[in-house]
């Protein structure tokens, strides 16, 4: 069963929080428990942030489009900027070296840690999608932000 | 987000509540450390416990109140992340820098 649902947004961190909600909202409709839901909402809010900073930057004027999909196997989330577009290969890694001590950059590492796929479609003159997707056959289930643990004093 | 500070001898708890992210979240750590370390505080304990996530904006105001108090010649530590912060203090390899406790007795004792 499929069902579609579209935003349009200016380039403002303020509609953050909403996108957030709403994209918690359907994961958890598409039957992804709460902490994966609350995991594709901190995805999609990347992916929002980072079209509306690094995409558009911030010219409010600039619009945000944000599509969420589902379909039987798959939640399917787009986030299209107005930007130049940008080069993925050429980010820096955050978790290395003195990159872990940057205070921003972290966005893409978030986004590919929360969710199952993450892909970047540069158009050229059109700005960049960022699609992102969770599967929904092992939604609630999988685990897979929890199985990373630390050391703790 | 709310941050309250308390007052141990030398150490500052900041306990901070809600969710640390862009926009608001983030404003407010800065303002709180920011003013504690202005005040010339030089151990400040940020107790995260009642913190349910933060973004990437959060964590990086983490990262720069962390640059902030070194400049300073204080000392930041963290105490009792919640599952999530800790998940992200681990992805982001922050939990190499970050002096992080679980009991707030023996994060005071260690400044």
């Amino acid at each position: 069963m499929g069902r579609n649902v579209k935003l349009r947004l200016a380039s403002r961190i303020g509609y953050v929080d909403l996108v957030h909600e709403m994209a918690e909202s359907l994961a958890r409709e598409a039957r992804f428990t709460k902490p994966e839901a609350l995991n594709i909402g901190l995805a999609v809010r990347e992916a929002v942030i980072n079209a509306m900073k690094h995409g558009n930057g911030l010219d409010a004027a600039k619009m945000v489009d944000v599509e969420f999909r589902r379909n039987a196997s798959t939640f399917r989330v787009l986030v299209k900027d107005q930007g130049p577009g940008f080069d993925e290969a050429r980010m820096s890694d955050p978790c290395e070296g003195a990159n872990v001590l940057r205070t921003s950059g972290r966005g893409i590492l978030f986004m590919k840690h929360f969710v199952d796929r993450v892909a970047f479609q540069r158009r050229r003159g059109k700005g960049t999608v960022v699609v992102l997707e969770k599967r929904l056959d092992n939604g609630g289930r999988n685990g897979r932000s929890a199985a990373i643990t630390g050391r703790r004093r | 987000m709310k941050a309250n500070a308390r007052h141990h001898g030398k150490v500052t708890v900041v306990d901070l509540s809600g969710k640390i992210t862009i926009g608001e979240g983030d404003l407010k750590l800065r303002q709180a450390v920011g003013g504690l370390l202005d005040e010339g505080r030089k151990n400040v304990l940020l107790n995260l416990g009642g913190v349910s996530y933060m973004d990437s904006a959060g964590i990086g105001e983490l990262v720069a109140c962390y640059k902030r108090a070194t400049e300073k010649g204080a000392s930041l530590k963290l105490l009792n992340p919640s599952g999530k912060v800790q998940d992200l203090l681990v992805l982001t390899k922050l939990q190499e820098i970050f002096d992080i406790y679980r009991d707030e007795r023996e994060a005071l004792a260690s400044f």
